[in-house]
């Protein structure tokens, strides 16, 4: 067996079905190897980017590990923003590269680039081969690495002659799993106890640690007012009655102003990001903190902790459950006045009444929400409309919001979408994208060609940067620079290109068949949205400013921007 | 450069012991540069299958920030502190 068979052994070996890559030079003896090979299926996608996103959205909707190949060279700086993606949002990703062959590596052959050391900074961990015999074992702790305590991406590159050479095969043994006890709780609960004003916040580390359900658990049974970070959204549930939604910089005035005035923060799975607590001397400034992650490095790192618990969340959580299902905590007043603010401070967005009216995002979102079916994966692109689905989306379970959240990457929607649907056949997975975002990978509508994908595309388009042009608004004098897409292709006859239908809509009285037409289609569909270039995501918080000072709309878009859209 | 102002910036000694994989170096001085710190003084001693690793460093957040990036390296097997001090550092 050579280097090549091996990689596609240790596959199968770890129920790794589904890869995304790009053949090339120096990986070519892997992609001879996935000729005879029935059981990885491969997906071809149409850029290195490409892949590497797919990669992550697959394994952010699966829980699953994310892998993709590529060669050396430009596959692999193609990769790159997709494997920082990865990193940023701590998600399980195998990345295995094509090198030049070990007696050329130095000597700036075809193709060559040093892709461990371009790439530190933004992997878990990364291996070069320089001796075909530790491939086995390489490949064994690779695919734990990235999924063990706070996953991340973990990159191989391998040089093409060892891909050719013989390999001797050993199983390797799964590493042992980390035994924890924690004698911290009985603290974390006499703090929770003797609070008045306490506040459950917790992030996308929540679902990388597969605790999802302990946590819904969690929330429920401890009646705790709940934020959620961008990453978070969906951990407590969308009929949670505590649920006062996203906080931050695009958060509700509710769950802001439950972070300035409680009395302790129950941080779980969250790293206190700065979009999340804006300046930070402001965030929270009466709250004592627990803060409960997986990682050691997040605690103290941005606020000291007054508690601070490191492990595995599903067991730290059902031993907080069950401590509190005997003796819930006794905070009616501090629920109803969190409810008080969720009723007058929670994302709202009246539902236009005019047919005739154009479209605005949060509108068109809520009305998403309403039709689509429960189990809906959706996955953002960035800007103004990711914003929108964060704030007017119900979302049920985290592993249906897909966002580039620590990164903010253009161009991550349509390729997470596809990793989406080969996670799941069967389930709806829209993209919900912006103009700008859509072009960064609309090279994937091959993708979902080929494959015959049945994911629907939303295209939400303002004609313009539409995010850059608000803050250019608010905060630069509204001196507009570099942001206008007026010359936007036509993106109804661009789909129909790469042959899926699709829909164009403009008017409020649209919305709802446009939705549906697309929903019900049997195959990938579009659905090209005009809306109002001059709405704004509200309320907005000013980088570097302290989320107390969210600033609020302070202009409704006016007819006069129907011009815009015609 | 004819001014020259002292400043008192804290240096601390970290001592650090790491498998010899390619690229361990590289990566921990990256951490220490992304993380805020300048390298002082960096003496490497390699000892069968390991490498022990003495640093000075200078930088005015908390150490232990550091320390704990450090450890997340899987190169990295241990990570022990020295004495803090407030070295005088000389500027240009
Ligand atoms: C790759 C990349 N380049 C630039 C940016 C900066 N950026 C953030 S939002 C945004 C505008 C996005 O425009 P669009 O996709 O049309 O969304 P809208 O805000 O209009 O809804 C830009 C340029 C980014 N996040 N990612
Ligand atoms: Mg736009």
């Amino acid at each position: 067996m050579n280097g090549a068979q091996h990689i596609l052994q240790a596959f199968h070996r770890h129920n790794i079905s589904t890869v995304f890559g790009y053949p090339g030079g120096c990986i070519m003896p892997l992609y001879d190897a996935l000729v005879d090979d029935v059981g990885v299926e491969h997906v071809l996608c149409r850029h290195e980017q490409g892949c590497a996103l797919a990669a992550d959205g697959y394994a952010r909707a699966s829980g699953k590990l994310g892998v993709c190949i590529a060669t050396s060279g430009p596959g692999a700086t193609n990769l790159i923003t997709g494997v920082a993606n990865a990193h940023r949002d701590s998600i399980p990703m195998l990345v295995i590269t094509g090198q030049v062959p070990s007696g050329l590596i130095g000597t700036d052959a075809f193709q060559e680039t040093d892709v461990l050391g371009m790439t530190l900074g933004i992997v878990k961990h990364s291996y070069l081969i320089d001796d075909a015999n530790t491939l086995p074992a390489i490949m064994a702790e690779a695919m734990a690495l990235a999924r063990s305590g706070r996953p991340g991406p973990v990159w191989i590159d391998i040089p093409k002659d060892l891909l050719l050479a013989e390999v001797a095969d050993a199983p390797f043994p799964a590493p042992e799993p980390e035994e924890n006890s924690h004698p911290e709780l009985t603290q974390a609960l006499a703090m929770l106890r003797a609070a008045r004003k306490p506040l459950l916040y917790s992030g996308g580390g929540v679902s990388l640690a597969n605790a999802e359900d302990q946590f819904r658990v969690f929330a429920e049974s401890s009646t705790l007012p709940a934020v959620v970070t961008l990453k978070g959204i969906g951990n407590p549930g969308k009929h949670n009655p505590w649920n006062l939604g996203m906080l931050g910089m695009h958060g509700s005035r509710a769950a802001n102003r439950a972070v300035d005035e409680c009395d302790l923060l129950l941080v779980i799975g969250a790293r206190l990001d700065d979009r999340a607590t804006g300046r930070l001397d402001g965030f929270a400034p009466n709250a004592r903190m627990i803060h409960i992650d997986a990682d050691a490095a997040e605690i103290n790192k941005l606020r000291p902790a007054d508690l601070a618990i490191r492990g595995d969340l599903n067991d730290i959580l059902t031993a907080l459950t069950d401590a509190l299902v005997h003796r819930p905590l006794a905070i009616s007043e501090w629920q109803t006045q969190c409810r008080n603010w969720h009723t007058m401070g929670g994302f709202q967005a009246a539902d236009n009444e005019e047919p005739l009216a154009p479209i605005t995002g949060p509108a068109f979102i809520r009305q998403l929400s309403r039709i689509a079916p429960d189990d809906t994966v959706i996955a953002c692109d960035v800007g103004q409309h990711q914003m929108w689905v964060a704030q007017h989306y119900q979302f049920d379970h985290p592993r249906h919001h897909l966002t580039s959240g620590g990164l903010g990457t253009m161009g991550f929607g349509l390729p997470a979408a596809i990793g989406a649907q080969f996670a799941d056949r069967q389930s709806t997975v829209i993209n919900v994208t912006g103009d700008g975002s859509f072009m960064m990978n609309a090279q994937e509508l091959a993708t979902i060609r080929r494959y015959n994908l049945p994911l629907k595309l939303i295209v939400m388009d303002n004609q313009c940067l539409g995010m850059v042009r608000q803050q250019q608004e608010l905060f630069y004098n509204n001196r507009e620079s570099q942001i206008s897409l007026d010359d936007n292709p036509d993106f109804v006859a661009m789909a129909r290109a790469f042959d899926i239908p699709a829909l164009y809509i403009e008017r409020t009285d649209q919305i709802r068949r446009g939705i549906e037409t697309i929903l019900a289609f049997n195959g990938p569909m579009l659905l090209h949205v005009a809306i109002s270039r001059e709405e704004n995501v509200w309320p907005i918080v000013k980088p570097g400013a302290s989320n107390r000072d969210m600033i609020d709309e302070t202009r409704r878009t006016s007819p006069a921007s129907k011009e815009h859209i015609a | 450069m004819t001014s020259q102002t002292y400043i008192s910036m804290p240096s601390y000694t970290l001592n650090c012991r790491m498998s010899r994989e390619a690229a361990a170096l590289e990566r921990l001085c990256q951490v220490i540069r992304v993380r805020g710190f300048r390298i002082a003084r960096m003496a490497v001693e390699s000892a069968g299958d390991h490498i022990d690793i003495a640093l000075t460093l200078e930088g005015t957040r908390p150490i232990s920030m550091l320390q704990s990036q450090l450890e997340k390296l899987h190169t990295v097997a241990e990570v022990t502190p020295g004495q803090a001090s407030g070295v005088q550092v000389q500027t240009a």
